[in-house]
């Protein structure tokens, strides 16, 4: 080449130190924009304590929601509530979600049709990642609390066709004013009229049978025995009493589906976390187990799954966080449940939780709500704050192992 | 080998369980025809909210008129006792959705865009070291109390001064972006990162500033991947729920003034959830059904246009 065929621009000392100063100033800008969000941090976090710290207390944790009161109002029942409806969701979403990331990342199929569902599987967790979360409530409103309308229509106060466990009651009140039960055998019949000797039990336990004696007679003067005599005609009204194992179809408004609806809210980012730490397992381990003979489960059993649980942990800690303050599915398939005053007793019981509890304080009409909602918010965060610490905390020592390897 | 301790064999092979026995390949093909079920699963949820959406809407298209439907500009459903006086216009609901995600937007993008520029190409390990985890925290913060934040903070300290109503759409637009800004950072950021250094390199070598790098080299490099966490950030944006149920109000308004309140689709179902007056088999009830649907299509749609893009544009390096 001749040097004739190319040409040196000619430096402009000006416009050089222009483009310099432009890059300084570009360079400030974007420092600018970035500490944006250090600030708004600051001043949210900053607000939700000037407002909420003075209600923090003992028993603000350990009381429950009064309508009238935000003083004495607590979040007792919205945090089991939280803790439970947790739980449930975690043990939903881990198995399935770790089941789904294996069967993505370690058994890729030669099958032309296994093939093509693999592909399929992995598209759609994608695409289910960018659902909006009031979709799944819809969805779990419908297939978890409904399930579909095949097992009827579920209504207040009635036996439901199909349930596991309620033990159904006649309460009648005796001649000595205590309460007594009497069991029931048959489901429809709502209102017991007692007209002869029946058997009978305590509330605290122990049967016996029911006197019966008319209206006018002589009452029997030993208390036992007035404690388990009734006057004809006495009307017992049915009750259930639900056990903790109690089980019913449909699940209907229950923190059973609630957990089962935020597990289908977690499931994509446990899936595509749980495939991320897997494959940074390294092949050369996966090849020493296969030439050592192990099946390709054995291998992944014993030799991928060790090295990839601090990952898939980390993982399903976020995605539990991410549960914790979901409140639109919540909504969707609990309703706005705020006024519970006892922890759920069982899978079918409705339930309090934070997030709802939050929602419905902070468009309360009485402004010593709102006031009490960033109490709310105080105690969720903290509780956030452990989850992401632990989550930070094995992400540290995952990368520690890794790195010695 | 001289020295005196003899090697010791590794478990996988001390332990006779280890190996491909005719009950080992067994275990082998039940596990597998369980993990695939898990992995059905998912493809399930999707049949599921499809089937559901399509099946419980058309107790609602085939009552009214889809004309009506797709071009009203009234929606009073809930509104009025009568149910003959309802109106079905998606377009208010449809609006304020779009109202609020384009602010959010407008917030979000240049932004994240920004801060995910000056954390892959600027911030020293320091600032990084604070920086990541703020986003993180921001980014895990429960949407109910991004909420709680527009009403309590935005709307009084920022927008009443300046003639906005108590609840705003602009209120609940600012809170979305926030929510939206780690997204858009993260995502953005990685794509940043992924441009090789070899390309800043020359960058420099031609005699390029570092501005001239990122904004004529860095940038345009790692377009498809800035615009498909463009587009989830809004696909998040629109389905966004509880800061909007808090913050935006309840009136489903057909204007584009962000001044006043608004209602959005995911508004809508909320409220509707809230009232828990509503019967199944009512029109109102299938509203939301039909409202659900549409917006499930609008972020289907974008999450789909992200992948592809992501995809068709990618410029892979290597």
């Amino acid at each position: 080449m001749s040097e004739a065929d190319y040409q040196v621009p000619a430096v402009d000392p000006q416009r050089a130190k222009n483009r310099h100063t432009i890059s300084a100033i570009f360079r400030v800008a974007c420092m600018l924009v970035a500490v944006q969000a250090v600030v708004i941090l600051i001043v949210l976090l900053t607000t939700v304590f000037v407002r909420g710290v003075d209600q923090l207390s003992w028993d603000f944790l350990t009381g429950v929601h009064r309508d009238d009161n935000p003083d004495g109002s607590g979040l007792w029942p919205a945090i089991i509530g939280s803790i439970v409806i947790c739980l449930i969701c975690g043990a939903a979403a881990l198995p399935i979600g770790i089941g789904t990331a294996i069967f993505l990342e370690e058994f890729k199929p030669r099958n032309k049709a296994l093939a093509i569902l693999h592909n399929l599987v992995q598209l759609n967790i994608t695409n289910l990642a960018g659902v909006p979360s009031i979709v799944y409530g819809i969805l779990g409103l419908t297939a978890f609390v409904y399930m579909f309308g095949l097992f009827g229509t579920y209504e207040a106060n009635k036996a439901a066709d199909l349930e596991f466990g309620a033990q159904r009651y006649y309460q009648v009140r005796t001649a000595a004013k205590t309460f007594v039960w009497i069991p029931v055998t048959d489901k429809t019949l709502r209102v017991l009229e007692i007209e002869e000797p029946i058997a009978a039990r305590y509330p605290d336990g122990g049967d016996f049978t029911l006197n019966v004696i008319d209206r006018g007679a002589t009452k029997p003067t030993d208390p036992t025995v007035l404690g388990q005599t009734v006057y004809r005609g006495s009307k017992a009204s049915i009750f259930a009493k639900h056990p903790w194992h109690y089980l019913r179809l449909p699940f209907h408004k229950s923190v059973l589906s609630a957990g089962l609806t935020l597990a289908l809210v977690v499931l994509p980012i446990v899936i595509i976390s749980s495939q991320e730490s897997i494959r940074a397992v390294p092949d050369t381990m996966r090849d020493a187990g296969l030439g050592l003979g192990c099946t390709r489960w054995q291998m992944v059993r014993t030799i991928v799954l060790p090295a990839s649980i601090p990952g898939i942990m980390t993982g399903a800690i976020l995605a539990m966080s991410r549960a914790v303050g979901e409140a639109a599915p919540l909504l969707a398939v609990m309703g706005g449940v705020v006024g519970k005053r006892n922890a759920p007793e069982n899978l079918m019981d409705n339930a309090a939780a934070m997030p709802i509890t939050i929602y419905n304080w902070a468009r309360d009409d009485n402004p010593g709500f709102w006031e009490l909602s960033a109490t709310a918010i105080i105690v969720l965060l903290c509780l956030l704050l452990t989850m992401n610490s632990i989550a930070i905390l094995l992400r540290y020592w995952a990368e520690k192992k890794f790195a010695s390897r | 080998m001289s020295s005196g301790t003899p090697v010791e064999l590794p478990s996988a092979l001390r332990k006779r369980r280890m190996r491909p026995s005719a009950t080992s390949k067994r275990n082998q093909a039940f596990v597998v025809s369980l993990l695939t079920l898990c992995a059905t699963l998912s493809i399930a949820t999707t049949v599921g909210i499809v089937t559901i959406l399509l099946t419980e809407s058309f107790g609602f298209f085939s009552r009214i008129d889809l004309g009506d439907f797709l071009l009203g500009t009234e929606w009073t459903i809930g509104r009025s006792k009568n149910e003959a006086d309802y109106k079905y216009g998606i377009w208010p609901l449809l609006l304020g959705t779009l109202r609020i995600t384009l602010i959010a937007m407008a917030i979000a993008i240049p932004l994240g865009l920004t801060t995910a520029v000056y954390l892959s190409e600027y911030a020293p390990r320091w600032v990084r070291a604070i920086l990541k985890p703020v986003l993180e925290i921001l980014a895990g913060m429960p949407t109910v109390v991004l909420g709680y934040f527009a009403v309590v903070v935005i709307t009084p300290s920022l927008l009443e001064p300046l003639g906005f109503k108590p609840y705003n759409a602009m209120s609940a637009g600012i809170a979305v972006g926030i929510l939206c800004l780690p997204l858009v950072s993260s995502l953005a950021e990685d794509a940043l990162q992924a441009v090789p250094r070899g390309l800043r390199e020359a960058a420099y070598g031609l005699g390029g500033t570092r501005f001239d790098s990122v904004v004529k080299v860095v940038i345009p490099a790692a377009m498809s991947g800035i615009v498909s966490a463009f587009l989830l950030a809004f696909a998040r944006a629109i389905g966004e729920t509880m800061i909007v149920a808090l913050a935006a109000g309840s009136i489903p308004t057909f204007t584009v003034d962000p001044r006043g309140p608004s209602q959005t689709m995911t508004g809508f179902i909320v409220e509707v959830f809230q009232s828990e007056d509503v019967i199944p088999g009512t029109i109102a009830y299938y509203s939301i059904y039909a409202v659900a649907l549409t917006l499930f299509l609008l972020t289907f749609i974008t999450t789909l246009i992200g992948q592809f893009v992501r995809r068709r544009y990618r410029e892979a390096y290597e």
